[in-house]
């Protein structure tokens, strides 16, 4: 009788033994992080600071912002998928997005800049709620009342147009772009975002310096114009819209 | 000591959140409307009941909806003047003036599109508006949102009517639309005349009446149906030179320049003055206007021509278009603002 139980104990063990460790969970996915940033020069674009443009215009920002819409980065299958559906880019402030996608390696980012017409045209802001982007407190009054639709990117602020050292930003900049006219597709340059080995951080950056200069095609320059409520200037909301997603470059 | 003074003063605080006024349960309504009216489809979330009406009512009177506390859809929109206030531009909240005269909001519910230029595709949507326009309310919607909540009886009365947990910019736009789209004018000496009450019509109105729906005037090709609106844009020619350029301010278009939507023409005896910029005192003015034909300029509608009425004709279509007046409408005590708020 006491060899029956030490035999079972014994094989007790044994199988107890025998059984699979438990192994710790297979992650499948992966954070990635996308900061959005103004430069001028490759350094960080500071508000209310005094720049000179390739036109020889002395400008600041007082307000730089726009929306950008269905953030998504590309799988080299070819697989889409979308970090952030909308969102205000305020560049008084820090912008982000955080994400946790399927492991994998990633080639190209691309957004809207602006909101797309199903979005837009006619739309009502009081439908979302109030953390929603869209929504009349997310939009922090990117939105036209009287003429039903967002306003794509603003850039608010002054400049002196004469070439005089010294003299006072006296000349207002409001450039509010909106409406189908205004809105672009972002598509990146390929990279390769290795999200196999882990989380990883991207900064897309906006050359403001680019945005009011020859260099991408078209002049925006602030002598010639410098307001437009897309309607009174659509001309100059869509070369400042055009230059704008020139001006977009990403780094890892 | 102290802090019983503070607490003291927060239960004093709280109770003067709490509702004072117990609203009744909330219930459908159907807005009466003459038979002769096209139906009309409500938006689906904002059917109109009994409480969003009384809250609609409520906000449309409600200077907290202006920024220095001075001026309400009311203060523009007034109920005597078939919902104009007289004057060729509002002054707005800072006093200072619009560019525009006050439009009718009479049967405003049927209206496809609304502001001069037809930007905005619903009433809930112009409900932003005139909130946030400089010239008029000059006031943010989140603003009033944090004000309106302060006030217990009106947070009932909303969270009542729509079901949500507080005063929001849903409620506000979706209130006062619902509130306007009762504002429903068709019993005028006109309508009666059409509905067999002969009598109600003078020999002069009945020949303005055949001028008006004449080839020779053409007035009905452009104020048409049972509102007297095609709701479509036209240039009249009243201008060389538009300050305003109208339906263009929306569409970016040269061709639209100096267009805007036809007004309806009921209760036009008592909305002047007229036109886009309240340019035109009176309506026997606005009749030599046409008469004479507007001003070439290169967008005018081909069928604004000199019309060479006899003065005897102008007179006969003034005294038509008086014809258009809803007493009954301009008094309706419904429409006004509630006793006691």
């Amino acid at each position: 009788m006491k060899n029956t139980f030490l035999l079972v104990g014994f094989l007790s063990v044994i199988l107890w033994s025998c059984k699979d460790e438990p192994e710790p969970p297979v992650t499948t996915t992966a954070d990635v992080n996308v900061s959005f940033n103004a430069l001028w020069d490759d350094q960080p674009f500071v508000m209310q600071q005094v720049y000179m443009d390739d036109f020889g215009n002395r400008l600041r920002a007082d307000k730089l912002m726009n929306y950008i819409a269905f953030v998504t980065l590309v799988a080299e299958d070819g697989t889409e998928t979308q970090l952030k559906d909308f969102m205000l880019l305020d560049f008084s402030e820090n912008n982000e997005i955080s994400a946790t996608l399927p492991k994998g390696k990633y080639t190209q980012l691309k957004f809207g800049v602006g909101v797309p017409r199903d979005y837009n045209k006619d739309q009502d802001p009081a439908q979302y709620p109030s953390s929603h982007a869209l929504s009349v407190a997310g939009s922090q009054g990117m939105f036209w009342v009287w003429n039903t639709g967002y306003i794509f990117a603003k850039f608010e602020g002054k400049c002196d147009t004469t070439g005089t050292e010294g003299a006072e930003l006296l000349t207002p900049i409001a450039i509010h772009a909106g409406d189908e006219i205004s809105y672009r597709e972002f598509v990146s340059a390929p990279f390769v975002l290795d999200l196999t080995s882990g989380s990883k951080s991207m900064r897309v950056n906006l050359h403001i310096d680019e945005i009011f200069s020859p260099v991408n095609g078209n002049d925006v320059d602030l002598a010639q114009d410098a307001i437009t409520h897309t309607s009174t200037n659509p001309e100059l909301a869509a070369d400042f819209m055009d230059n704008y997603i020139a001006a977009l470059t990403v780094d890892l | 000591m102290r802090w019983w003074s503070l607490i003291a003063c927060l239960l004093i605080l709280q109770a003067c959140r709490e509702p004072a006024i117990s609203w009744p349960e909330d219930r459908p309504i159907e807005v009466k409307k003459p038979q002769f009216f096209p139906a009309f489809d409500y938006p689906s979330d904002n059917r109109p009941t009994t409480l969003r009406v009384l809250l609609g009512r409520t906000l449309f009177y409600d200077t907290r909806l202006s920024a220095n506390g001075t001026t309400h859809c009311g203060s523009c929109h007034v109920l005597s003047a078939a919902f104009t206030d007289g004057r060729a531009t509002s002054p707005g909240m800072a006093g200072i003036g619009g560019n525009r005269n006050a439009p009718t909001l009479a049967n405003i519910a049927w209206m496809n599109r609304l502001m001069m230029e037809g930007g905005v595709p619903s009433l809930e949507t112009q409900a932003l508006a005139p909130l946030h326009d400089s010239l008029e309310m000059g006031y943010n919607m989140m603003h009033v949102v944090e004000r309106l909540n302060r006030d217990g009886d009106l947070t009932a009365l909303a969270k009542k009517a729509y079901g949500r947990d507080s005063i929001d910019p849903y409620v506000i736009t979706r209130a006062l639309a619902c509130f306007q789209r009762t504002f429903v004018s068709g019993d005028s000496r006109h309508d009666r005349f059409n509905l067999g009450q002969k009598d109600h019509m003078n020999v002069a109105e009945l020949r303005g009446k055949e001028l008006f729906f004449s080839e020779r005037t053409q007035c009905s090709s452009c104020h048409s149906g049972v509102f007297f609106t095609d709701m479509d844009y036209h240039n009249i020619g009243l201008s060389l030179v538009y300050t305003d350029p109208g339906k263009a301010r929306a569409t970016h278009k040269a061709e639209d320049v100096g267009k805007f939507k036809t007004p309806t023409l009921r209760n036009i005896q008592l909305t002047s003055p007229y036109m886009h910029d309240g340019s035109m005192s009176t309506l026997e003015e606005v009749i030599a206007f046409y008469n004479q034909g507007g001003v070439p300029h290169e967008n005018r509608d081909v069928r604004i021509q000199p019309l060479n009425l006899s003065d005897q004709e102008q007179a006969d279509l003034v005294a038509f278009l008086i014809s258009l007046t809803d007493w009954n409408f301009v008094q309706n005590k419904d429409l006004l603002p509630l006793e006691g708020r």
